[in-house]
């Protein structure tokens, strides 16, 4: 098997250089069989998926065997690892991870170029560009970093798995983010064909973003299981902590989504088409600058499962990508004059710009502090740590407006927006913010915490956006009620099927703010730390933790300590936790097993840290961790929204103004005039 | 508005004044723990850890030492070296990363004002002359009906 799959690793590059070389001379070509070519480089194209799963196949099936020749499967697998894990093997190491973001990548290309008649012209282009990509990740692959390395000799068992990745969402949490960082690859590829070819009109921005929602969609799952996984298994009460790798994430997170708004302007208005091919540019070479980082060890970062020296190929790559984005830019750039401009400062357009620039803002300085130490070395000769304190102090401030954004945006109306209608539609949302803001500063005095300030400051933003969305759903249900004969929800329902982007979009935005609200729980955490003994009792917050028993277990895989703790809340007995510690026999790397127990509430986190050496007592370490819950609720809902905003609109009859409406039959056929929020 | 003054004068105080406490979750929070776990000094929870139990001994008494923040961190950047400290300095060189964020936003903000200002007087005129009722109303409509 490692022979078929190192060949098909092969065959796969040669596909993808073919389908490289025969697109583009079918493209120039004007001879009568280059259609025939063409279609010869789309099949090639799409045959480098069925090469590179074969090989990622093999190797999957080398880790299930246990084939220790394999220098791969060695490094990263043991006999005793679970059979979920055995199969994370393929993406927990370095050389496996670039076979599956090859796999990744040639599984979008195959689709892409099946949906070519989605526009022949224009997936041709897209699919030359997107080989270019294949063929550098397959000579990565292929030459330097091969995972179908042999050793010398063959031992009995591996060296297993990094303890830190056997967790059941390290088995879901890269390929969702790799399957966001690639996807990225697609808008790419279709930005750059779309100015390569001069394509006329925006259908290819149409095609374009609903990719980028979908890889958007996978990105955003990613960041948050990844977060998830961190808070369930690091043990250190918290999901996010600026590591340069989570940072890496979150950089295409930040300018897809800017993407993802400004793209409308270009469908509505026809402006911003430059600044929109940029920004999709830019976010797929930050997908590629963001695998550098995590790949090359230019920054420390906790995440260092698989570092090497294969960074350079990544500037390279970096460099060729960037020269021939600003080549076919300055070439083509007559092609991207705005159609209209900017009418008025109030207006739904300048709202999409403050929002893109806050965004960008937020990007430029999560890389500016990402980047920092690198540069502090170049110029100091040694690397500054840029943490948590940094981001922090950058970020939420930059997240507050742009939580604020949300709110105005929508209410805005494209070209002008008159003071009237600014009046009509935000004095019930303002309203709502500041009773909220008021209820929550009589409540916890937040002046005496920066913190909780800016805590103060999030419930009362996440309230007006709540308000607004629910408002905008309100008055469309209203109109769409009586023109329907249906009830409120049914109504709001049918609002939903006839302007499904719309309408997901402020589904996404309100679980954007239920994420809000998750995240301003974190200036309320506490935490307590002390040995435990039999009968020991730890106090925190309203909780009482009493030690009942501390175990001990060895198995196959690891030898692990339990404490057995009672939990009681105002003297109420709630349940019993059993947080761990394990020690990994093949790696001899120790583990937390965090017991959690949650509610919409708060999180009770305990940690069991090990014996103190000196006294021999368990020590354990509890949090209470205020609405974290609702950071996990919040993504559901953005992944709800997101799906419904992908869904295409129930099918419309676009009547005459004048011909009533039918207050019977299918509602999703009924036409008139759209609800009043839809106007804004 | 006295009143206003003195309440504000009060807020601000009360921010000021941090205890010990609160200066020992803030500090702690710009320290990283020397043990290479790359952990904050206060969360790191490496059983047996060479350094933390330590550092948060000599954090405590760099507390007491010294009145202000930043000569606890000074003392720490000495003894374990500049990398220890997580949140970059507000002088020298280290002030750049604090300054150039805020600096670039407002510059594009300025830009984006100024952008803002020429395209309304440009398309000002032009929305003058063009300006026909019916092809407007049709217009408006159009943009209701297929709304984003």
């Amino acid at each position: 098997m490692p022979t078929i799959g190192s060949f098909s690793l092969l065959f796969a590059l040669v596909l993808a250089l073919y389908c490289f070389v025969a697109g583009i001379v079918a493209l120039i070509s004007r001879h009568p069989s280059a259609a025939r070519l063409g279609e010869t480089a789309r099949r090639a194209g799409m045959a480098t998926f069925i090469a590179t799963a074969v090989s990622a196949l093999a190797l999957v099936w080398a880790a299930l065997n246990n084939d220790y020749s394999l220098a791969y499967i060695l490094h990263h697998t043991n006999r005793a690892l679970p059979t979920p894990y055995k199969l994370a093997a393929l993406w927990s190491g370095q050389e496996g991870s670039l076979l599956f973001w090859a796999l990744l990548l040639s599984a979008y290309g195959f689709v892409l170029r099946l949906r070519h008649k989605v526009d022949r012209q224009l997936t041709a282009y897209a699919s030359v560009v997107l080989a270019g990509i294949q063929i550098f990740f397959l000579m990565l692959v292929n030459f330097a970093g091969n995972p179908f390395g042999i050793m010398d000799s063959v031992r009995a068992d591996g060296l297993g798995l990094n303890p830190l990745l056997q967790y059941p969402e390290m088995v879901i949490h890269p390929p969702m983010l790799y399957l966001g960082y690639v996807g990225m690859s697609v808008p790419f590829a279709f930005g750059l064909a779309a100015l390569i070819m001069k394509y006329p009109g925006e259908k290819w921005i149409h095609i374009t973003r609903r990719w980028t929602m979908v890889a958007w969609l996978f990105l955003t799952c990613g960041i948050f299981l990844g977060g998830h996984w961190a808070y369930g298994v690091l043990g250190w009460g918290g999901y996010w902590g600026w590591d340069p790798v989570e940072n890496a994430s979150f950089l295409p997170w930040l300018s897809s989504t800017a993407f993802l708004h400004s793209v409308m302007m270009q469908e509505k208005r026809g402006m911003m088409k430059v600044w929109n091919v940029w920004l999709i540019f830019v976010t797929f070479m930050l997908s590629i600058l963001g695998t550098l980082l995590t790949r090359s060890g230019m920054v420390q970062s906790v995440h260092a499962f698989a570092q090497s020296s294969i960074g350079t190929w990544f500037v390279w790559m970096l460099g060729i990508t960037f020269v021939v984005c600003l080549f076919f830019y300055i070439k083509n750039r007559d092609h991207l004059k705005a159609e209209n401009k900017l009418e008025s400062v109030v207006s739904r357009e300048s709202s999409f710009m403050f929002n893109n620039l806050v965004l960008l803002a937020a990007c430029f300085a999560v890389l500016w502090g990402t980047l920092f130490p690198i540069i502090s070395e170049w110029v100091r000769g040694y690397k500054i740590t840029v943490g948590p304190p940094f981001f922090n102090k950058i970020m939420i401030p930059i997240g507050l407006f742009l939580v604020f954004l949300t709110a105005v945006g929508p209410l805005l109306a494209w070209r002008r927006t008159s003071f009237a209608s600014l009046q009509r539609n935000f004095a019930i949302p303002v309203l709502v913010a500041a009773l909220t803001g008021i209820a929550f500063a009589l409540t916890v005095h937040p002046w005496k915490d920066q913190g909780q300030f800016y805590a103060l400051m999030a419930f009362a933003l996440s309230a007006l956006v709540v308000t607004t969305v629910a408002l905008e759903f309100y008055r469309g249900g209203r109109v769409l009620q009586g023109k329907l004969g249906t009830n409120l929800f049914g109504a709001m329902y049918w609002l939903t099927r006839r302007n499904t982007r719309r309408y997901g979009g402020y589904i996404v935005h309100f679980g954007v703010v239920v994420i809000v609200i998750g995240l301003a729980g974190a200036a309320f955490n506490q935490d307590k730390e002390q040995e435990m003994g039999l009968g020991d009792k730890l106090q925190i917050g309203h909780y009482e933790l009493v030690g009942q028993k501390y175990t001990e277990d060895d198995i196959a895989n690891y030898e692990s300590q339990a404490a057995i703790l009672d939990v009681y809340k105002d003297g109420k007995f709630l349940r019993t936790l059993y947080p761990e510690l394990r020690l990994y026999k093949a790696s001899q790397q120790p583990d937390h097993v965090v017991a959690i127990r949650s509610t919409l509430q708060e999180d009770l986190y305990v940690v069991y840290e090990g014996k103190n050496p000196d006294t021999d007592r368990p020590i354990i370490k509890a949090f209470v961790n205020p609405l974290v819950s609702w950071i996990w609720i919040g993504v559901l809902v953005v992944a709800f929204g997101t799906g419904i905003a992908l869904v295409p609109n129930a099918a419309q009859l676009r009547s005459p103004v004048s011909v009533p409406a039918r207050a019977h039959g299918d509602p999703g056929q009924v036409s008139g005039l759209e609800p009043a929020g839809a106007t804004k | 508005m006295k009143r206003i003054i003195l309440g504000l004068v009060l807020c601000f105080s009360l921010v000021a004044m941090a205890t010990d406490d609160d200066r020992y979750n803030d500090l702690g929070n710009k320290i990283q723990c020397s043990c290479g776990c790359g952990q904050i000094l206060i969360k790191c929870n490496h059983v047996g850890c060479p350094s933390s139990d330590g550092m948060i001994r000599q954090l405590r008494a760099s507390l007491a030492n010294y009145s202000n923040d930043e000569d606890v961190l000074n003392w720490f950047r000495r003894t374990y070296g500049v990398t220890v400290v997580v949140a970059p300095g507000t002088h020298g060189f280290e002030l750049i990363i604090w300054v150039v964020p805020p600096v670039l936003v407002a510059a594009a903000f300025l830009l984006l004002f100024f952008l803002v200002r020429r395209w309304r007087l440009r398309a000002a005129p032009a929305g003058v002359m063009n300006l026909d009722p019916g092809l407007e109303a049709l217009k408006a409509r159009a943009r209701r009906e297929t709304e984003l």
